[in-house]
């Protein structure tokens, strides 16, 4: 990527580098890492590198994982044996992804994947994944439908879940009505506009529920292709219905489709969130729109440059530390997506407190045996680069496999970087409404 | 009238712009070489990244990035007609469609290599026009005037030149106009070439309202297809108007239903059209 000093070209070598490690003989599989002592573990990390999800958030994820497997082996691995990483590029199709995952299952006997972008691919993976007997350990797609009453016992997601994000966006409309906009919660008018996938469907859906529990109108709630052409329709009919507040649930293009023609087609608002993947590429979005998205808001788990290291468990500030100094040095961006820190953490919480013990207890890695450290894993909060703790829902739980204490938060654009503005007690005092001098700011 | 809706006319009118020019490039294609090219939404992929690149990168004016897109989108589609359909010509007509459909892939591919999965913003955009409480975007209604332009140079082009003439002849009756003297061969370059043209004056009006990425011709390549289809494969006019019949059915549909509704009823449309009308809506 030219933007950001990666380039696809190093992208595909790094991931062909991390591929090539299957396909050598297990002794000379080791990374460049200096672990010694035995043959390397080897775990699945599929994303999206190509297609419409890796300018969205996949790649950086990538990239994060990539740096956790680095940095684990560099500290020796599990014991001196090193992780190999066989990656895949599910190239933002779910056939693909799912032809992937048979083939690392299949062919390269893997007993544990990582990553999954996206929700879309993550809803029809996770039932291969528990008929197989495999681990997938999920580290970004949200939906809460991936989990939801299916009862895996071999898919884990550390991250957060779809609900969460609508909690927060919905939260701070509500907390923030009177002394923000001069309004009763009740009266605020929202409007949902998202992706048609599930990672779309799910957000809204929990927006439109949490706002029906604060009695907060809908005026307009409304699917729409990512890959759509043209949204001009979509802005004529929210201008219509004129909302106070507008939450948008989308990948790119979707997005800046939108913000475009939501500005030539006059819409204005007070206020505009969105939730996670393309809304969380500040970088690209800034370079776009500028100043224009200044005081837009967000929800994602938090990228661990917003969060005070002081205040994490003792260790997990230095590892943070050690990760933003990589990663910049890797890769030159202003502002770390949140989606790099998930890659991150989300894969170092499965080196260090899943696979390590496993491998300690079993001297191997199958996938039961991870699946019961995973089970094991009771990480306070604080205790990850996320601020979040971990702690699985167990089996039987309507959302076995999830973690209890993620967290997501909602932050805020200010110069081209983002600030966590809830819950209340981590972030600072949101800008609510947008200023009148910003395009979208609705006019009084 | 309800304003709301009338904005939604004025919508389905300027997305009708956006699809007719790739459609009456494709369809000019189609009826001289009688080629269907799979590739075609990736040559517009390539002439926006053209034009990004000579704007933001290398510093061109605009008009000039605009000016130079043309003539390199059209000497991509002699380069394909030259490299991959002429060989093909006389195979059975799935070999063509996997052909250039291969293309679509290496296109896609080679600009992920080359410009990575970002997407670029040319980062132009024009003020809207306010009348009453209608919003009509700057930026479409010049592409679609530009896109109205660009057809009406093509209508005279073929109507009143020696060579528009005999592209026309030879999409009438191939196999009889080289009895005449006509040369196919010089006729399916020159008809590649401002196919490929119209490709880039495409690229040109689309630049300014999406953003450039590998996978960009997926959000306008399959309708305009289908719009092709409806028309009438090979019939220029049917296919320009079929471009303004979908993007009404699509804008009005959005506005009474829900956008995923407009496009079920603009295929429900096409299916239709497709039993009443297999050779398309305004085949002769």
């Amino acid at each position: 990527m030219q933007g950001n000093g990666t380039g696809r070209r190093t992208l595909l070598q790094a991931g062909a580098g991390l591929g090539l490690a299957a396909t050598v003989p297990a002794q000379a599989r080791a990374q460049t890492a200096p672990a010694r002592g035995g043959d390397p573990l080897r775990i699945g990390v599929m994303t999206d590198l190509s297609g419409p999800f890796a300018g969205a958030g996949s790649v950086p994820l990538f990239q994060g994982a990539e740096v956790a497997i680095e940095l684990f082996n560099q500290r020796g691995g599990v014991d001196g044996r090193p992780v190999a990483a066989v990656s895949a590029d599910s190239q933002s199709k779910a056939d693909v992804a799912i032809n992937e995952a048979e083939r690392l299952l299949g062919q390269e006997r893997l007993e544990v994947v990582t990553g999954i972008y996206s929700s879309a691919h993550a809803v029809p993976l996770s039932g291969r994944f528990e008929a197989q007997k495999k681990m997938m350990w999920i580290t970004s797609a949200i939906a809460t439908a991936v989990l939801k009453d299916k009862g895996f016992r071999y898919v884990f997601r550390p991250t957060v879940h779809s609900d969460q994000y609508a909690e927060g966006t919905v939260s701070v409309v509500a907390e923030q009505a009177r002394a923000k906009l001069g309004m009763d919660p009740e009266k605020v008018k929202l409007a949902v506009i998202y992706e048609d996938g599930p990672y779309g469907t799910g957000v809204s859906s929990a927006i439109e529920a949490n706002a029906k529990a604060r009695s907060m109108p809908v005026v307009l709630k409304e699917a729409y292709s990512s890959t759509t052409p043209d949204l001009s329709t979509l802005v004529t009919k929210l201008r219509r219905e004129r909302p106070d507040i507008v939450y948008q649930v989308g990948y790119n293009p979707d997005i800046t489709l939108f913000l475009r023609q939501a500005r030539s087609g006059g819409l204005r608002f007070r206020m505009l969130f969105g939730h996670g993947a393309g809304w969380s590429q500040i970088d690209k979005l800034w370079d776009t729109f500028g100043k224009d998205i200044e005081y837009f808001c967000n929800a994602d788990p938090a990228a661990t440059q917003m969060l005070d290291w002081a205040k994490l468990r003792p260790g997990v500030g230095d590892l943070a530390k050690t990760f933003v100094e990589r990663f910049s040095a890797k890769h030159q961006l202003r502002d770390l997506p949140p989606h790099a820190s998930m890659g991150f953490n989300n894969t170092w919480i499965f080196l260090e407190h899943v696979l390590k013990p496993a491998v300690r207890k079993t001297g191997g890695m199958t996938a039961d045996a991870l699946r019961e450290a995973a089970l094991e894993v009771d990480i306070p909060v604080g205790g990850t680069i996320q601020g979040y703790g971990v702690k699985f829902e167990p089996p039987g739980s309507s959302m076995a496999g999830q973690n209890a204490r993620s967290l997501c938060v909602v932050m805020q654009f200010e110069n081209a970087k983002s600030h966590v503005i809830w819950p209340a007690a981590l972030g600072r005092e949101p800008v609510m409404p947008l200023p009148a001098g910003n395009p979208y700011a609705l006019r009084s | 009238m309800d304003p709301f809706f009338l904005e939604a006319l004025v919508n389905g009118i300027l997305l009708g712009g956006v699809f007719a020019l790739p459609a009456l490039g494709l369809n000019l294609v189609f009826g001289v070489v009688d080629v269907v090219w799979l590739c075609y939404a990736e040559l517009v992929m390539v002439g926006m990244y053209a034009v990004w690149f000579l704007h933001t990168q290398a510093g061109w004016p605009l008009w000039l990035a605009f000016a130079a897109c043309l003539p390199v989108v059209a000497l991509l589609g002699l380069l394909l007609h030259l490299l991959v359909v002429r060989p093909l010509l006389n195979s059975p007509p799935i070999n063509q469609v996997l052909a250039t459909g291969g293309v679509l892939f290496v296109l896609q591919g080679a600009a992920t290599l080359v410009f990575s999965t970002e997407f670029r913003s040319l980062g132009v955009d024009m003020p809207p026009m306010e009348v009453g409480e209608v919003f009509v975007s700057g930026t479409k209604l010049a592409a679609f005037v530009a896109a109205l332009t660009g057809a009406g140079i093509l209508w005279a082009f073929l109507k009143f030149t020696y060579v528009g003439t005999a592209i026309r002849a030879i999409a009438r009756d191939r196999e009889v106009m080289p009895l005449m003297g006509v040369d196919p061969q010089r006729i399916y370059l020159i008809a590649s070439a401002v196919g490929g043209a119209l490709a880039g004056l495409a690229a040109c009006l689309l630049v300014v309202q999406l953003d450039v990425h590998p996978f960009v011709g997926l959000s306008f390549g399959p309708i305009t297809f289908m719009i092709c289809v409806m028309g009438g494969l090979g019939n220029m006019l049917g296919g320009f108007l079929a471009a303004f019949l979908m993007g009404l059915i699509i804008s009005v549909g959005g506005f009474w239903g829900t956008t995923e509704f407009s496009y079920v009823v603009a295929f429900a449309f096409f299916i239709l059209v497709m039993f009443l009308r297999p050779k398309g809506l305004f085949a002769r």
